[in-house]
This record gives structure tokens, C-alpha cells and sequence, in this order.
């Protein structure tokens, strides 16, 4: 296995920039992961409001009290002209006023009239506020209806307002995939442009270092078997894409701290797929021996081409018609539809995935056709004829 | 007694038009440290990929250790050692990790791949710069480089294309006595080269090659007394009559002479007392001369005399 074992020697110049690929992308995932784990979850909002109490009386202070546990209390000046500049300032979000005579009209079970507010109309606030002042008010009389006195009945209605109901967050989506998650969804999203640009970059080289005339010739001149050495390349080449994919499962899982179920494992045989057609995408481009500034310009061409064409980074619904038509005739097309499917971005249909995968896995094979033609003629007697007729002719 | 190692019988090679090696005929024994002598162009490399089943050609036989040689002959090629003209090793690999690869594609055992490789090491006297890289080399050590992975599995034939192109003096000596060392240790060697010098140097036997065809062929002793011209006399002289010229010219054993960029050059074909006849010529016309000294032929003069062409090309 020396041909392997040279591969992964050879691999070692790679490395460097394989890891900068490798963690700026887990960084951002990790980043894009804590800012959507932060998303999900769900926290009641405080509003900024200003509380002008005009009854000042123990029961007026008691639903201020309330008031303030749930929410930031701004002293502003009770003036009209301050309060509406406040609130188009956004320094508060809406001004209460607590009217004279609200004490003495709860009790009696009297509820009109009890407030007075500025906000700003059709404001998220309003909707809020009115909702707390007539649960508050409301189960308030009630409590006193049933013969509690006002303090009780403030008690009884300030513990049952303070409990939370346990609130989980899911996306709301068409076919209720609750086991693929929005954050492992972009995970896999954004996974093609780094395989294409670590497998590219890595695999070919070590590729084209392999297959340089010279050391080619030299290793047919022993006696190891071509198929050995085809073999062995082959291993290589295939044992890095496995890394790698394995790689990326295992940190998905690490950085979304989810594992795979369900519809999951969807995803994982697509970007297993893509992994596939990314390693004979390489093996296809170090045939045409590029040299090592060439490669870094095929790798980012491809890798960002795909990218943009194929909805990797711009969402698929805002690329035209004719951008999409053209796209069809890339892989990393198939792989995002598929990746929309399974993330319920479109509507799922399981044969469409798998005609997907089988369109990838056909430019896989297209790929390995194209290369073994260009293998042919770049390695055969004839083309070793006519470099050596060359020479021969200059002299 | 001697085996023949390799015998090439009417090989013929042709890009189109162009006949790269004529009906070759070569044989070659055990022990021998073999030249292939000729000018760029002239199908030594053409031979040495046919015999390595690089090329196919068109017409022919070729023989190694007796065995037909054909592109999955690898019971052949595991005894063959092949240093490329060009240096062929991995940038990306240490000194000790190339020779460990190429000893590896003949060599499975790994303790005895590790004595090997040490012994090649040793022997190119590379064991300071075992974990160099070799961007880090000067030519005369990647060239060493070169020869142990060629030679680390211990080759019972060797086969060198070229292999001191563009190394200074001291670096190619200290290749051409390793090549007798390998020689003496048992293999048997191919050279080619178009450095003349290096193959009256190290070689037992040559073949001169010119337009794909051998032109000539045996010991350099041999192929020197193929041609008419024995020894060359130069005499370093301001100016001389023509009727002394002439003189001269008409001594035996004299077949020519030429007068040009203030020299006498004569050229003589056998004759024992050549110089001792030229300087009387001079010394009873009181002619005046300055440094004189005599050449025996070399391969060039063979070449030149088979082919009407200098061996080498100027720029070399």
C-alpha cells in the first residue's frame, strides 16, 4: 500500500488550508446554530411603559406592582406633549393612566373607565397591554365576586398570572418534520461549497502529484500491477471523502446538538451523495493535471459557481427561471432540491428525493466516464509518442 | 561466464514519418556497464522506454534476463532499477520518505525495506538530509536523490538516462564512482549519456547512436581503432610557409593537416614517432613554435568520423 500510504504523505502540504476551510465553516455554523438556538426560544416580552396613577390609592398600587414585575417602569413627566414624544421615540411603549376612581369602581365590579392611555395605534403594545389590564381587572371582580376581599382577590389573580405556560418552539412547516430542525436544515445547506472546496482542493492535488508524468512513468517501470495503483489511488481518494463527510456529520451533531432521526438521515445520505460526485468532480479535474494556482482558481470557480447558481447561498426562490434551467446541469442543483424537500422549504415527495439522488449519482458516473476518456488519451503510448516525436523534432 | 541481459533484436520505432529507432540491434551481458553514446534526438531515451515496455514500437523483440519483456512483465521489472533523466521524486516528501516509496513499490517486507533504504542512503551519501525535503537540495543532491530511489531494491539491472545532466564536476564524479561501485557490486548497467567523457570513463562496452540507428559498437578501445585517425598533434605556431605545410602533410602516417586560428593541427594514422617527425620539420627550417601536445581519438573523433557531425551539441 505504498501509493496509499504516499497519498496521505502527500496530503499533509494540503492540510493547512483544508482546516481553514474546515473551521471557518464549523465557526459559522456554530455562530448561526447559538443565534438561532437564541431564536427558538421563547421568552415573554417587557414593554417600557409610564404609569400615571391619578386614583393614588392602596389598590392603584397594587396593580402597579403587578405591573412592574412583568415589565420596565419609565418616569417620564405626566405631560401630553412628552408622553407622545416618548412613545414615537420608542423611549416607552405605551403610557398608562390610571383613572381617579378605580379603586372605588372595581370593587363595586364596575370595569369601565378604569384606564386611560396613550400608545401608538396598531402597535404590537397596545394588543399586549389591553390583554394584561382586562385579564387582571376581570379575574380581580371575579375573586371579589366570590367573596374575596380586594387583597386576596389581588393575590389569587397576581399567582395565577405568573404562571408560565412551557412554550416549545417548531417551525411551521408543510409536512410537520419536526425531526430536521431549521438550524440542522442550514447546516446542510451550506455544506457543499466547503466539501467542493476541501475535497477539490485537497484530493486533486494529491491526484496530480501522484499522476505527474514522471513519477507515473516511474511507477509503471516497477513492479507494481496499474490496477494495484488505480486501486490505491481510488482507496485514497475515497477514505479522505468518508473522513470528511464523517467529519461534517459528527460536528452537525455536536453544533446543533441534535442527532439524527427520521427525516434526518435524509439529509445525511444526500450530502454522503454529493460527497460522492465532489470526490469524482475532483478526481475528473486533477486528470487534466492542473498546476497549483490553476487548481485554487477550478476550486473556487466551482465552489462559488455552485454556490450561487444552484441556491447554496441565494434561497432558490429568488433565482430566475433561466438561472435555475442552466442550474439543472450542475449537482449541487440536485442536492439543495433535495434539501429543500427534506426540510419541508418544498413540499416533501420521498421519489423526488430519490430521483435526486440518482441524478447525482449519474453525474458521479459522468464524471468517471469523462475521466477515464481523458486518462486514455493523456496516458497512452500515443501521447507519450508525441511528446517524445516533439523533442525528438527540436533536435 | 556470461549471460546475455538484455537483447534487442531489429527494433523499429516510428512517429509517422519519423523513424525514432531503425531496426536496433543491441545485446547486452551481465556484468557490463553498457553505454548508449549519441546526440540529443538520437533514440537513446526511445530505447531505454521500449525496453522498459513505456513505448510500444512497431517491429521487433525485446529480451530481458531472457524472458520477453512486455508492459505486465513484473517479474522482469522487480529486478530493474531505473533513474530517470529527469528527477523524479514526491516535493512533498522527505529524502528518506521518496527512496522508502519507490524501495516500497518492489520491496513489501518493511524491515528489509528499512535496510534497503538505509543502505541507499548510505551509499549517496545522503544521511544528513534524510528529513530534508527536496526544494531544500542543491542539483548535485537531488540527483543523488534520484539514483537511491532508482537503486534502493537492489536492481540486478540498472538502468541510468542521463543521470548527470546539469551537476557540477564534483556531484557527477562522485555519481560515476558510484555507478562502478554498483557495477562492481553485481549489477549489470545501462548509461546513456551524450557527456562522452562519462562514457569512456565508466562504460565496458558502447553503442554510438545517431538518427535511431546504431552506428557503431564495442569497447571504446575497439571503436577507436575503427576509425583511420590514431593520434592528433597541435602545435601552437604564429605562421608557416606552404612548402613546409606541405612537407608535413606528405610525412608518413600524416592522412591530413589544417592550419587555422594560429595552430598546426596534424592529424596522423598510425606511426609511432609522429610528434618526433613533425618538431625535426620545424627545427631544420628554424621555424619558431609555442606549446605543442599531442590527443589520442576520442569518442567525438569516432562519432565524427562515422557520422561527419560533432557528437555534442555546442551548447553543451
Amino acid at each position: 500500500m505504498q501509493v496509499f500510504k504516499a497519498m496521505f504523505k502527500v496530503m499533509r502540504s494540503r492540510l493547512p488550508s483544508a482546516l481553514i476551510y474546515i473551521v471557518c465553516f464549523f465557526a459559522i455554523s456554530a455562530i448561526i446554530a447559538n443565534a438561532s438556538t437564541k431564536e427558538n426560544k421563547f421568552e415573554a416580552s417587557r414593554l417600557g411603559i409610564s404609569i400615571f396613577d391619578e386614583d393614588d390609592t392602596p389598590e392603584s398600587h397594587a396593580l402597579t406592582d403587578f405591573l412592574k414585575k412583568s415589565n420596565d417602569i419609565v418616569e417620564i413627566e405626566n405631560d401630553r406633549d412628552i408622553i407622545i414624544d416618548s412613545l414615537y421615540y420608542k423611549r416607552i411603549d405605551y403610557a398608562l393612566i390610571i383613572n381617579k376612581g378605580y379603586a372605588e369602581r372595581i370593587k363595586a365590579g364596575d370595569t369601565s373607565e378604569l384606564f386611560g392611555s396613550y400608545h401608538m395605534d396598531d402597535s404590537f403594545s397596545v394588543v399586549y397591554m389591553g390583554q394584561v389590564l382586562d385579564e387582571y381587572v376581570n379575574s380581580v371582580k371575579a375573586y371579589i365576586s366570590m367573596g374575596k376581599t380586594f387583597d386576596e382577590a389581588v393575590t389569587s389573580t397576581e399567582e395565577v398570572m405568573s404562571q408560565n405556560a412551557e412554550v416549545n418552539m417548531f417551525r411551521a412547516d408543510n409536512g410537520g418534520n419536526s425531526h430536521f430542525s431549521v438550524d440542522f436544515a442550514g447546516y446542510f445547506q451550506y455544506m457543499p461549497y466547503i466539501l467542493i472546496s476541501i475535497i477539490i482542493s485537497v484530493v486533486s492535488l494529491v491526484l496530480v502529484t501522484m499522476n505527474k508524468k514522471d513519477i507515473r512513468y516511474r511507477t509503471s517501470c516497477s513492479c507494481l500491477k496499474e490496477s494495484s495503483y488505480t486501486f490505491q489511488l481510488f482507496l485514497g481518494s475515497f477514505l479522505f471523502v468518508f473522513v470528511i463527510w464523517i467529519l461534517f456529520m459528527i460536528a452537525g451533531m455536536i453544533l446543533n446538538k441534535e442527532v439524527y432521526t427520521g427525516r434526518a438521515w435524509y439529509a445525511v445520505l444526500n450530502s454522503f451523495i454529493f460527497s460522492i460526485v465532489v470526490g469524482t468532480m475532483a478526481v475528473l479535474v486533477a486528470s487534466f493535471e492542473p498546476k497549483d494556482n490553476v487548481l485554487n482558481l477550478i476550486t473556487q470557480v466551482l465552489g462559488l459557481g455552485m454556490s450561487f447558481f444552484c441556491g447554496i447561498f441565494i434561497p432558490v426562490e429568488v433565482l430566475s427561471d433561466k438561472v435555475l434551467s442552466a442550474a439543472r446541469f450542475l449537482p449541487a442543483y440536485w442536492y439543495v432540491r433535495a434539501n429543500n424537500m427534506i426540510a419541508d422549504i418544498t413540499q416533501f415527495d420521498l421519489n423526488e428525493v430519490i430521483q435526486c439522488y440518482l441524478i447525482q449519482l449519474g453525474f458521479a458516473a459522468a464524471m468517471v466516464i469523462i475521466t477515464l476518456l481523458v486518462r486514455k488519451v493523456r496516458y497512452s503510448g500515443a501521447a507519450i509518442g508525441t511528446a517524445v516525436k516533439k523533442a525528438a523534432a527540436e533536435h | 561466464m556470461e549471460n546475455t541481459v538484455i537483447k534487442i533484436n531489429n527494433l523499429v520505432k516510428r512517429y509517422g514519418d519519423l523513424i525514432a529507432l531503425d531496426h536496433l540491434d543491441l545485446e547486452i551481458k551481465q556484468g557490463e556497464v553498457f553505454g548508449l553514446l549519441g546526440p540529443n534526438g538520437s533514440g537513446k531515451t526511445t530505447t531505454i522506454n521500449c525496453l522498459l515496455s513505456l513505448l510500444s514500437f512497431d517491429k521487433g523483440d525485446i529480451e530481458i534476463f531472457g524472458k520477453k519483456m512486455t508492459p505486465v512483465s513484473y517479474d522482469i521489472k522487480k529486478e530493474i532499477g531505473v533513474i530517470m533523466q529527469n528527477v523524479t521524486v514526491f516535493e512533498e516528501l522527505t529524502v528518506y520518505e521518496n527512496i522508502d516509496y519507490f524501495c516500497g513499490l518492489y520491496i513489501k517486507d518493511k524491515a528489509k525495506r528499512r535496510e534497503y533504504v538505509e543502505e541507499a542512503i548510505k551509499f549517496v551519501e545522503l544521511g544528513d538530509f534524510r528529513k530534508f525535503y527536496p526544494k531544500k537540495l542543491s542539483g548535485g543532491l537531488l540527483r543523488r536523490l534520484n539514483i537511491a530511489c532508482g537503486i534502493a531494491h537492489k536492481p540486478k539491472l540498472i538502468i541510468l538516462d542521463e543521470p548527470t545532466v546539469a551537476v557540477d564536476p564534483q556531484s557527477r564524479n562522485r555519481i560515476l564512482e558510484g555507478i562502478q561501485e554498483l557495477n562492481r557490486n553485481g549489477a549489470t548497467v545501462i548509461y546513456t549519456s551524450h557527456y562522452m567523457e562519462e562514457v569512456e570513463q565508466i562504460c565496458t562496452r558502447i553503442a554510438i547512436m545517431d538518427k535511431g540507428r546504431k552506428v557503431a559498437e564495442g569497447t571504446k578501445d575497439e571503436l577507436k581503432r575503427m576509425i583511420k585517425n590514431t593520434e592528433t598533434i597541435t602545435i601552437e605556431i604564429l605562421d608557416i610557409p606552404d612548402n613546409i605545410a606541405k612537407e608535413i602533410a606528405s610525412l608518413p602516417h600524416v592522412y591530413d593537416t589544417d592550419i587555422s586560428s594560429g595552430k598546426l593541427t596534424v592529424y596522423c594514422s598510425g606511426g609511432k614517432h609522429n610528434l618526433t617527425r613533425v618538431l625535426e620539420v620545424l627545427q631544420k627550417n628554424e621555424l619558431s613554435f609555442g606549446r605543442v601536445y599531442t590527443e589520442l581519438p576520442t569518442l567525438n573523433d569516432v562519432f565524427l568520423e562515422i557520422t561527419g557531425k560533432a557528437l555534442r551539441d555546442k551548447e553543451d
